[in-house]
């Protein structure tokens, strides 16, 4: 059997080691475009600061693909025919045919709303690729670090315009120096983790938000202020309920960017709107998308093309509250390359998402999520409390009549597997809170969360 | 942080000039006695107390760099200030002192088999009985005792002179420590062999002084034994090897390969209650805590397949937890408890 996977992040590289573990005869090709080596999408942000070099960002030894007899082809996959089981490369190699096929292809940065002058200037660009990492550092440093991934640009002969994975000039090479005012556009993760990188360059970026606060889908406007004033404490310029209507350049390079509150000095713009799937190569296969892009999957995450299965960014898999769109979690997208795997395989699996939970490092400030929180459920009320001593933190609890759906906590850490415990078991809010110290994950020594009797007072028993 | 962008802690030419520098000053110290004078012309009493006073500055100045690095953690904080602390107190003035009340030159913070002259019979007979009663207890009840509770780190990463300048002045290269599985088979055969040569070598000598000499040819093989583990361990492998390639290998050379003390906590360790617990599914693979384990531990290969863990060359030391962008891992001195059962994460390429 030839199993053939697109894509070598984490649920194509997950699916790989699957296969291989369970069946050791099998024949499997990894396709990837991007880059020889499984690595870490999360660790992107630590490379650009110069917080770890590419080799620290690669979970497995080099060696591992020799090892299990994983076959690699570098290059941009350009059509799929699932009737007669066969992948087209680029023009110069030769058709990839397959017994079973994985996509995983992950995403692509979102297109841009119109914007002109996007697409035109030089120093605009996204923060999704290793081809974005190495245009970024060349932006910020004028060249790469010493470590680079190996083979870095082959695959620049088998690829096609439209690719995420071009090579990206810097204006930063024909100015000859390096970005001193710099612009993030978009509030959410990715964002604040360009800015973040940016503080550590040196820099004092300007970071753009169209909505009234930070990261509103995931906080509270008291959270985000919190957020939002340490960003600006480190110099950050925090613009928010401010749209981008049009870049402007000179030479062919960025120079500013307009809003509609007027205009910002640009020598570089991050964008960072978040990610689509990157399945435009699957237009006239026959597999079945959703609006977004994302290919539609059954519960066993097969398409709805025999013989092919979907998992990862790429896939639109039914959420735990119903709702059918892409999960982009690393988490997720390893749990759905090994249960594809197990499906091609011919195992009986069902893929089934628990609660919801997440965590993140917003600037300094730990970040950790669980159920349901800013769902807008009906009758919720939310329980919060802010901590101001020698630890700085908020709580918030959102519950709905009393029982405990949603955990959103800032500043300290917590064991998010608790808390979706609690939620599963409908724990009351009084209950929770005389629990929760049980769920602390501050490192040692760190001052335990205290809740005055006060704080306590208006909380109802459910009936 | 942005420690590859800075040539001096990434192996370029600053990295060799200070190593070469260090190794250099090691020779110095141990074979000539040049600083000799020097040492008595600052008013200490020779050329090791001007060796200590050095070190002592160099975990204070060090550790004052790392607080910058890394003082947002509590633990950190009081870790690196109890290494100052120990260092200045048990590691330079007290044994200063000491003489001149008439008592002898001793090193409370450092241990049998760290100090490994310390428990041979004459030794310990030209010690006041409390000091030898000390040297005895420290070394075959505390030590282990303090292991099984709280890890090895109570004195790799808190007590010992070796931990403490690791830690300040060693902290900017602690993620040049390899963290490949070479590195690894090397450690443990490494590690493991300089113990049983310590416990060996202790044997010997002791029998030999025990026995008080009766055959003029074992006498004279405790002898070439007492000077051999004197010239490889203590002085080559701990001082030349151990700190002169902190700027080329990382700041625990010693500590994780060739130190017959971390070894015999570390086995006690795995024994005990220390552990570092991991956050179910919740790894994003980035590789901080392995990048910045200065014992060459792949964290992240746990972290990502939701296993807690105790590994025998674990000193304690936090970074792990430290550097962790999602809140992974928590050291814990506690036995496990049923929730913490390890489901099943990313599969490591362990087959």
């Amino acid at each position: 059997m030839h199993v053939v996977i697109v894509g070598n992040g984490i649920a194509g590289m997950e699916a790989a080691l699957t296969l291989r573990q369970r069946d050791a005869e099998a024949r499997i090709t990894l396709v990837s475009e991007e880059s020889d080596h499984f690595f870490s999408r999360t660790a992107l942000m630590y490379v650009l600061c110069g917080q770890m070099c590419h080799r620290d960002i690669e979970p497995l030894e080099r060696g591992t693909y020799e090892r299990l007899s994983l076959e690699r082809v570098r290059a941009r996959v350009t059509a799929v025919d699932p009737e007669r089981r066969v992948l087209q490369l680029s023009d110069k190699l030769p058709p990839l045919s397959y017994d079973r096929l994985l996509i995983a292809c992950g995403s692509r940065p979102r297109p841009t709303p119109f914007w002109p002058g996007y697409g035109e200037l030089e120093g605009i660009g996204h923060f999704v690729t290793l081809q974005d990492l190495a245009w970024l550092e060349t932006e910020l440093h004028l060249s790469t670090g010493h470590d680079r991934p190996p083979r870095e640009w082959a695959h620049l002969e088998h690829t096609t315009d439209d690719s995420p994975y071009q090579r990206r000039e810097a204006a930063a090479t024909r100015r000859g120096t390096r970005a001193r005012t710099p612009v993030v556009i978009g509030g959410g993760l990715i964002g604040v983790e360009v800015v973040e990188t940016l503080l550590s360059a040196g820099l004092s970026p300007t970071f753009l938000i169209r909505e009234d606060w930070f990261w509103p889908i995931a906080l509270d406007e008291r959270e985000s202020t919190w957020i939002a004033d340490r960003m600006r404490h480190h110099g950050v310029d925090v613009r928010l309920g401010e749209s981008v209507q049009r870049f402007e350049g000179t030479d062919g390079r960025i120079s500013g960017v307009l809003t509609d509150q007027g205009g910002h000095d640009a020598d570089l713009v991050v964008i960072a709107i978040g990610v689509v799937p990157n399945t435009g190569w699957l237009e006239g296969s026959g597999i079945e998308r959703d609006s977004s892009g994302g290919i539609l999957v059954d519960e066993q995450l097969k398409t709805s093309a025999q013989g092919v299965w979907a998992a990862g960014d790429c896939a639109s898999v039914r959420w735990f509250n119903g709702w059918v769109r892409p999960e982009q979690l690393w988490y997720t997208g390893r749990d759905q390359g090994r249960l594809a795997a197990r499906a091609i395989l011919g195992d009986e699996v069902r893929y089934a998402r628990g609660t919801w939970y997440n965590s993140a490092k917003l600037m300094d400030i730990e970040y950790t999520t669980a159920g349901l929180v800013n769902m807008g459920v009906e009758g919720e009320a939310s329980w919060f409390f802010e901590e101001r001593g020698r630890v700085r933190s908020t709580t918030r609890i959102v519950h709905v009549g009393g029982r405990v759906v949603g955990f959103n906590f800032l500043g300290r850490r917590w064991d998010h597997d608790l808390c979706v415990r609690w939620i599963e078991e409908r724990r009351p809010l009084s209950w929770v809170l005389d629990h929760l110290d049980e769920a602390r994950f501050d490192t040692e020594l760190v001052p335990p969360l205290r809740i005055p009797a006060s704080a306590r007072s208006p909380v109802a028993s459910p009936p | 942080m942005t420690t590859y962008r800075q040539a001096w802690r990434n192996r370029g030419p600053a990295a060799w000039l200070l190593s070469a520098t260090l190794i250099g000053s090691y020779c110095v110290l141990y074979w000539t006695s040049w600083l000799d004078p020097i040492a008595q012309g600052l008013g200490l009493r020779n050329r090791w107390f001007l060796y200590g006073l050095l070190y002592t500055v160099g975990v204070g100045g060090g550790g004052l760099l790392y607080l910058r690095r890394h003082g947002s953690s509590r633990y950190n904080r009081l870790r690196i200030m109890t290494n100052f602390g120990i260092q200045a107190i048990f590691g330079f003035t007290l044994p200063f002192v000491m003489p001149l009340l008439g008592q002898p030159e001793f090193y409370f913070s450092y241990l049998w088999p760290l100090k490994y002259d310390i428990l041979y019979p004459h030794t310990l007979a030209g010690l006041p009985t409390y000091l030898a009663v000390y040297a005895i207890l420290g070394a075959t009840v505390v030590a282990p005792v303090l292991a099984l509770s709280f890890g090895k780190r109570w004195y790799c990463s808190w007590i010992c002179g070796c931990g403490a300048l690791a830690n300040t002045f060693g902290d900017p290269w602690r993620h040049l420590t390899s963290s490949s599985t070479r590195a690894w088979r090397f450690e443990r055969l490494a590690v493991h062999t300089v113990l049983l040569v310590a416990f060996a070598a202790t044997g010997v000598i002791a029998a030999d002084q025990l026995l008080s000499s009766k055959s003029a040819a074992f006498s004279s093989f405790a002898y070439e034994v007492k000077q051999g583990y004197g010239f490889v361990v203590g002085a080559l492998l701990a001082g030349v090897v151990g700190t002169g390639l902190y700027p080329l290998l990382g700041p625990r050379v010693w500590c994780r390969n060739f130190c017959p003390m971390a070894a015999l906590l570390g086995i006690i360790q795995k024994a005990g209650r220390f552990r570092i617990r991991v956050k179910r599914d919740m790894c994003i693979s980035c590789g901080n805590c392995t990048t910045y384990c200065e014992m060459g531990i792949d964290v992240r290969s746990y972290a990502q397949s939701n296993q807690s863990f105790t590994r025998a060359s674990c000193v304690g030391c936090g970074m792990c937890a430290h550097v962790c962008p999602r809140g992974v891992l928590r050291l814990e001195n506690h036995a496990p408890r049923a929730r913490d059962k390890a489901r099943q994460g990313l599969i490591t390429a362990d087959f």
